[in-house]
């Protein structure tokens, strides 16, 4: 999606990801200041926003993490611009701390924070739901459910947000995020004026005696946020009789697909909450008040159904509310399947069997992998040849968690975001065992840096591998503090990984990982000392590294000796790019980087010739 | 053709999700109501990249097991290990070749026939279609447009609620121009192909 979402008139109908349509009805509302951490599945949004950023009417930043990304828009707001956030459901653990107190100390130009949850788990460590966030910081809630949706309580939640003063959560799960749908445009606004802020502590600074009457405003606000969610036009009801459903996020879509395809539309009701929290409890109870039974249909953990299950307690409402239970699970996604069947037993209908085809369970597997030329892959090896089985291998996120698989099995433990250092020194500390910490240049400016401030500082046993490739890698190759190019060219103010490092105490050796003889003799004098060691393994993204224009072309490797001497280089290496054609070992043109790892470990395998590309 | 739920399958860095975009689009220009969804992880080269387009007024862009209209399989395995998704009487068109996953690489696991692909689908499939993409993708140009290949096969056996000259346009009017002969041409060739694939 180019510059449609900046010049796109109303009633324009563009096909867009969730996540685009996001931008565009942030920038409805009148956006003025986004900053992020990349996180799938929230990346399209900020990018998006970085790639329009030369034209588009706002300020914008990839953050070095999300708890500074929140306070740098939080400042923002403070000073009267409306705000976006983004980040993944884990990034909202980072940002938790100012989120809490955000709500009490307002967000006067406008704030929303995107939550991009992930129920299933398809690209994140946990599937948290953050409904419950909304809970606990006192922030009005929406939920979309398809593009359209996307883009409207963009604008509206941030509107909405500018009139309240309140932060609010915009939660999207991995389906909305990545859903693909016609998006009929509004219209953009003219700049909003930044409301002036008015030095006033009493208001803005929580110390003790001011946080007390804050948190009161803040109850006052949600009472106020509670009278929208009883009018929002995205709470909505429809349908007839004395079963009902409640239905909120993505689950909306199920509810909607099962009762329009088994020509059950209308003969149920459905209340729709869009706009989920405050919860519209008058809105609720009347509608509980219609009904003999009523089914909650909600991903994840039981939010709506207990508070309503409260609700209807608190106003003497006598229905049965039925939630979480064999065909609604209180983990993974929902899909039509499960919805259905939910339907059916609540309407004491039969469910049909689907008749589905099998195939072989043990079919090879696919799993995501370091890509070939990857210059992860190379520092993996030589890590595992120098340390082996002997050494613990303490991982965080990012491509080089993929270093987990075999034959590496560099992971053996991993927590969060930046854990490595950290969670590797406490592991260290405890069992006497040489602990090996992988993490990337992203993560380290993230949060790893903190824990190598605590590993300096406590003098724990731990060596320190920085896979620095130079981008962001797994999210989609965001720009970090660190880098040297960006899509626009180059950083003119790019943080120097290797005086950083020293600057903590620590004279960290840097090598580039597709050197094996270099990192082999770095990594053996590491392996002979104690206390705090740093290597830095530095080689670009070889993707990253194409799409900036700065990949040099080397032809392909190939096998020039015995194909059955290459085996063990095979099976040690493991590279995308070997391949067995009729059983004889080969170097696949197509596939191979040329970044002639292997050929230092294998005489039979030599570089092929310039002009072979 | 009013509702169809349309599952696509293939390997990260195949143009899976470029050739989801390209046919939401089409549907859309079509006047179709749609809803696509993708899945493709964790951003990663290498694994199965899955998305889903459904055109008639869908809302949920998820397909459950036994419920696809349409299979689209970019890669050999991956259409086979997607038949699950495939209602009885559905259309299957596929790939004939393969991306080679790492673990047949190194001889740890073995890949299955084409046959044994065929001989699963025949008989709950209304239809299946198998074209090697990869191989005219080549001779239109470079073996990235094998998407395109597989679609313009699609749309010629009528498993698409729009014909190739609907693809056609799409192509000229979304792609890059530098690149529209190359995958104009891959779509001549996908859609030739179609009959030749429905016999194989």
């Amino acid at each position: 999606m180019g510059k449609e979402l900046l010049t796109a008139a109303a009633g324009e109908t563009l096909l867009l990801l969730g996540n685009e349509a996001i931008a565009r009805g942030a920038l409805e509302g009148g956006v003025r200041f986004v900053t992020c951490y990349p996180g799938t599945p929230s990346s399209e949004v900020p990018d998006t926003f970085f790639r329009l950023s030369k034209d588009g009417p706002y300020y914008f930043e990839y953050s070095v993490n999300e708890k500074v990304a929140l306070e740098v828009a939080g400042g923002a707001t403070l000073a009267g611009l409306p705000a976006l956030v983004t980040m993944k459901h884990v990034g909202v653990n980072v940002a938790a701390d100012p989120l809490m107190t955000l709500a009490y100390v307002t967000a006067p130009g406008g704030l929303i924070l995107l939550s991009a949850d992930d129920p299933g788990c398809h690209s994140s460590q946990n599937e948290q739901d953050n409904r419950i966030y909304a809970r606990l910081g006192g922030l009005p809630c929406f939920e979309p459910a398809t593009a359209q949706e996307c883009k409207d309580m963009a604008r509206d939640a941030l509107l909405l947000s500018r009139s309240l003063e309140a932060p609010v959560l915009l939660r999207t799960t991995t389906r909305v995020n990545h859903v693909r749908g016609p998006v009929t445009f509004g219209a953009l606004p003219d700049t909003p004026a930044a409301k002036l802020f008015a030095k006033n502590p009493a208001k803005y600074v929580p110390l003790p005696a001011s946080a007390r009457p804050m948190h009161v405003r803040l109850l006052e606000r949600l009472e106020k946020a509670r009278e929208a969610a009883e009018t929002s036009p995205y709470n909505t009801e429809r349908g007839t009789g004395e079963v009902g459903f409640i239905a909120s996020g993505a689950a909306r879509n199920y509810l909607a697909d099962v009762l329009e395809e088994d020509g059950l539309e209308g003969t149920v009701r459905v209340l729709d909450l869009g706009m989920s929290y405050p919860l519209p409890e008058n809105r609720i109870a009347e509608f509980l008040g219609k009904c003999r039974k009523v089914v909650i249909v909600e991903e994840l953990e039981p939010v709506l159904e207990n508070e309503i299950r409260a609700l209807a307690q608190k106003r003497g409402i006598s229905v049965e509310i039925i939630g979480k239970g064999p065909h609604l699970p209180r983990l993974g996604e929902y899909a039509t399947v499960n919805v259905r069947a939910a339907v059916n037993a609540t309407l004491g209908r039969e469910t049909a069997a689907v008749e589905t085809l099998s195939v072989p369970v043990d079919l090879p597997k696919r799993p995501p992998n370091l890509c070939a030329g990857c210059p992860h892959r190379a520092a993996y090896y030589a890590v595992r040849e120098v340390f082996g089985d002997e050494a613990v291998y303490s991982s965080d996120i990012g491509c080089y968690t993929l270093g987990f698989l075999p034959p590496f099995r560099a992971a053996d433990f991993l927590l969060c975001m930046g854990s490595s250092i950290s969670a590797g020194a406490g592991f260290a500390r405890a069992s006497g065992k040489p602990v090996v910490a992988f993490i990337g240049d992203s993560t380290f400016f993230h949060s790893g840096i903190t824990g190598l401030i605590d590993a300096v500082a406590y003098n724990h046993d731990i060596l320190i591998v920085i896979l620095d490739n130079r981008t962001t890698a797994m999210t989609g190759h965001q720009p970090n503090p660190g880098v040297d190019t960006t899509i626009f060219g180059e950083n003119p103010n790019p943080v120097d990984l290797s005086a950083l490092i020293r600057a903590c105490g620590i004279t960290p050796v840097k090598v580039n990982p597709l050197n094996h003889k270099a990192t082999i003799a770095a990594l053996t004098e590491f392996a002979g000392q104690s206390g705090p060691r740093v290597l830095i393994a530095e080689y670009p993204c070889p993707i990253h590294a194409r799409r900036v224009g700065q990949a040099k072309k080397t032809p392909p490797a190939r096998v020039t000796g015995d194909p059955a001497a290459c085996l063990t280089v095979r099976d040690t290496l493991a590279c995308p790019a070997f391949a067995m054609v009729e059983g004889v070992f080969t170097i696949n043109a197509e596939q191979c980087d040329g970044c002639m790892y292997c050929v230092q470990l294998s005489a039979d395998i030599k570089p092929g010739k310039k002009e072979a590309r | 053709m009013n509702r169809a739920r349309i599952f696509l399958t293939g390997v990260g860095g195949q143009g899976t999700l470029t050739a989801t975009t390209l046919l939401a689009r089409t549907a859309l220009a079509a006047g179709l109501p749609v809803t696509a969804g993708e899945i493709h992880g964790m951003a990663q080269r290498g694994g199965v990249v899955e998305s889903t387009i459904l055109i008639g007024g869908y809302k949920s862009p998820v397909i459950s097991k036994g419920e696809a209209d349409v299979l689209l399989g970019f890669e050999l395995l991956e259409t086979l290990r997607a038949l699950p998704m495939l209602k009885r009487g559905g259309v299957v068109v596929g790939n004939s070749e393969s991306v080679q996953p790492v673990g047949v690489c190194l001889g740890r696991e073995c890949y299955p026939p084409l046959d044994a692909v065929l001989e699963t689908a025949r008989g709950f499939a209304a239809r299946v279609v198998m074209v090697p993409c990869i191989s005219l993708a080549e001779q239109a140009g470079t073996a990235k447009a094998a998407n395109m290949v597989l679609i313009a096969a699609a749309a010629a056996c009528g498993a698409l609620p729009f014909g190739v000259d609907a693809l056609i346009r799409s192509v000229e009017k979304y792609l890059k121009p530098k690149i529209v002969p190359l995958n104009l041409k891959a779509l001549e060739l996908g859609a030739a192909a179609a009959a030749t694939g429905q016999a194989a």
